[in-house]
């Protein structure tokens, strides 16, 4: 459950600052769930690709990032071609393959892997906990950054108390235990236990933040300092965006 | 229950955006009229990294597994912090996992939060007067399963009328009814669940079942 | 000596007790002065926390009151003189690396960026966790993240720290770099700790508690050799003090 950015070499995208590079991501992955034509869903496909070389990121780290979400898409992509449309393509007896929904399956499927992998790709330039405080420098509001950088803080303390935990339960026969309400039983403990848990560890969190002076001032946010590179590359990113959006309303008139 | 991105159109996923932006509007709002607000914050916060732990632990259904959302839980125990709570960790989970989406955390904060927060409301009006274990389980139980189904009807409702394929009426009744049905023993686990850590917190720690 | 201009910490019959609980502290009367490393030992629910907490106004008493460079302690202010180190470091380090984590104190305290960071890196050199800075605090080690939440404390200049069992689950090598940093870290240090043998190499007087009260007080030496006293407040002449009759071989 780690935070953890690959070692790479560094590429522009790492040395963008890191709030032209959330803005950029975001105008671009909007972008792209507005696309259907197919033209257009080639080139978004290339400029992923492009944007990947770009990152220096392992393809490794990319394919295993987009296997778990990828199964989820595969299954409506499966489906749609076989219960959506009119114009039937092939005829298999009991089911027959459609042109429209065969469409939309290409369509999502385009979609989903240029926008996720847009995603994988610039958000695991920096760590996860640097966007949020990007967030905050551009106005997110102070309760939910400072919830977001204390939940990103404790996710791993808190995921390796559930281990220690599981471990224990396991040393007591957990895998052997009766199934049923037994079970469901000894995983709702283990729920409470992990709140219980969290919420006493919060008290000594809130003590040591108020003795270090959090609530007096507002603490001062982490300085971003923008440069000419940062203007350009959003600007590329707007560009695309723009084009994009607008070659599909032009293209659909 | 999470929209993954590239299936909803544009004007969806942005109206999305904008009725999870009011929902956190309101929501900071009465955060801010309490006495200290920035003494709540590391509770909520330590809580939504306990949900967002305690979502990843299994729970065995042969012949495989599921994990809980335990958006209920999360309604009863954060009130007001549910919905930045939820958008936080839908956030970390699009990031660390692909869980989810980025152009539909929006869509998805509305899908779990609002039943998350209905939840809230079920739990506290239920049992006010009202302390012991008994009340306790039933509406924990009620708030969990309710979560459950009301997310699943949203999930199901945008995602079947919103594809970008023409399925027809018929096709698209069929498909709303299998998602719902599919997902009412989901709901009944999570109802139990729910009502169990529930009497579990009211014997180790009241506090916690007070909320934030 | 101008006892009262050098006092630190008062605490004039300080009683607490948390709710649903029949009383935690009782009549705590207590003064320490500037300069000096005071140890605090007791059995486990002796009120050492306890006190801490009330020390640096996280905790209000039900009756007496608390000092605090001679200014009472109200629990509204920010007070950077003094400074707590937890026992449990992932209790006191919350934020995503090292370096900010150094910095929240400081930043709190109104400085300028530039005097935020020379006392950042300051504390960081201080604590020899200058290359940690830029790691998430997850990834430390406990000794790691103990050294680190020392140089949060560090960095505000305090005249006054309270270490709260500081070489709980510490190995041998981080537990010496620590008996050297204490002393010089701050004017004054208060330690509690269950490791006897640390607190008479680092401190010049000892206080024993025992169910929230203070029992007696003096040179570390002459209390912790007393093997009865300690022993009927659940505690052991330390090793050091013991006579040998047979000489360790080296």
């Amino acid at each position: 459950m780690s935070c953890n950015v690959p070692q790479t070499k560094t590429s522009v995208l790492h040395r963008m600052d890191p709030r032209f590079r959330l803005v950029g991501l975001f105008v671009l992955i909007f972008a792209y769930s507005f696309v259907s034509d197919f033209r257009l869903l080639g080139a978004m496909l290339i400029f992923t690709l492009m944007l990947f070389f770009i990152s220096g990121l392992p393809a490794r780290f990319i394919v295993q990032k987009l296997k778990l979400p990828s199964l989820i898409i595969l299954v409506l992509v499966l489906i749609l071609p076989f219960v959506s449309g009119q114009n039937t393509l092939l005829d298999l007896g009991f089911i027959s393959l459609k042109q429209e929904g065969l469409h939309a399956s290409g369509v999502i499927a385009a979609r989903f892997l240029c926008i996720i992998t847009t995603v994988m790709i610039v958000l695991h330039t920096a760590p996860l906990l640097t966007h949020v405080q990007a967030m905050r420098a551009m106005g997110l509001p102070w309760i939910m950054a400072d919830m977001a950088l204390l939940t990103g803080r404790y996710l791993e303390v808190l995921g390796c108390d559930l281990g220690r935990m599981q471990t224990a339960m396991r040393l007591r026969g957990l895998n052997a235990s009766r199934p049923g309400l037994y079970m469901l039983r000894t995983r709702a403990w283990l729920c409470g236990s992990l709140l219980v848990r969290g919420l006493e560890r919060a008290d000594w969190v809130y003590r040591a933040m108020r003795l270090r002076g959090y609530g007096q001032n507002r603490t001062a946010t982490l300085q971003f300092r923008a440069t000419a590179l940062d203007m350009a590359v959003l600007s590329a990113a707007l560009l695309a965006a723009g084009t994009v959006m607008g070659l599909e309303i032009w293209f659909g008139l | 229950m999470h929209i993954p991105d590239g299936i909803l159109p544009l004007p969806l996923t942005l109206g999305g955006y904008a009725a999870c932006a009011a929902a956190v509007f309101f929501c900071l709002h009465r955060i801010k009229k309490r006495p200290e607000p920035a003494a709540d914050i590391p509770k909520a916060a330590l809580l939504t990294s306990a949900f967002f732990v305690a979502s990843l632990i299994h729970i065995p259904v042969p012949p495989a597994s599921v994990h809980l959302m335990l958006s209920g839980l999360l309604g009863v125990l954060l009130g007001f912090f549910a919905i930045p709570a939820i958008l936080i960790g839908l956030f970390f989970q699009a990031v660390m996992f692909g869980h989810g989406g980025l152009t539909t955390l929006g869509i998805n904060g509305v899908i779990i939060g609002f039943p998350a927060m209905a939840a809230h409301y079920i739990f506290r009006f239920g049992t006010r007067g009202k302390h012991g274990p008994k009340p306790t389980a039933t509406f924990a139980f009620l708030a969990g399963a309710l979560a459950i189904m009301l997310s699943v009807l949203l999930f199901a409702l945008l995602l079947v009328t919103a594809v970008p394929a023409d399925m027809g009426a018929a096709v698209e009744k069929t498909a709303m009814l299998v998602i719902i049905a599919a997902h009412v023993p989901l709901a009944l686990v999570e109802g139990v669940i729910t009502a169990m850590t529930a009497t579990f917190l009211l014997r180790v720690s009241p506090r916690v079942l007070h909320g934030v | 000596m101008n006892v009262e201009s050098s006092s630190v910490l008062e605490a004039e019959d300080v009683s607490f007790a948390y709710p649903g609980n029949g009383g935690t502290l009782h009549d705590i009367n207590l003064s320490i002065y500037s300069g000096e490393k005071v140890g605090i030992i007791g059995p486990n629910g002796a009120g050492k926390t306890t006190f801490f907490l009330l020390a640096c106004g996280i905790l209000r008493p039900v009756s007496g009151g608390v000092r605090l460079f001679q200014k009472p302690v109200t629990g509204r202010e920010f007070n950077p003189q003094a400074a707590l180190v937890f026992q449990r470091p992932d209790d006191q380090l919350f934020c995503p690396t090292v370096y900010e984590d150094v910095a929240f104190g400081p930043q709190n305290m109104g400085l300028d960026a530039k005097e935020v960071d020379r006392r950042t890196w300051e504390a960081l050199k201080g604590v020899d966790a200058a290359s940690l800075a830029e790691r998430p605090v997850h990834h430390l080690s406990e000794g790691e993240k103990k050294m680190v939440s020392i140089a949060t404390a560090l960095a505000m200049h305090p005249g006054l720290i309270i270490y709260d069992e500081p070489s709980a689950a510490l190995d041998i090598r981080t537990r010496r770099r620590l008996i050297n940093l204490m002393p010089g870290s701050a004017e004054t240090i208060i330690v509690a700790s269950h490791d006897l043998e640390l607190i008479l190499e680092v401190c010049t007087r000892v206080i024993l508690m025992d169910q929230g009260r203070i029992i007696t007080q003096g040179d570390p030496a002459v209390i912790m050799g007393d093997a009865d006293l300690m022993q009927a407040h659940g505690q052991e002449k330390p090793h050091s003090l013991i006579p040998h009759y047979y000489q360790h071989q080296h």
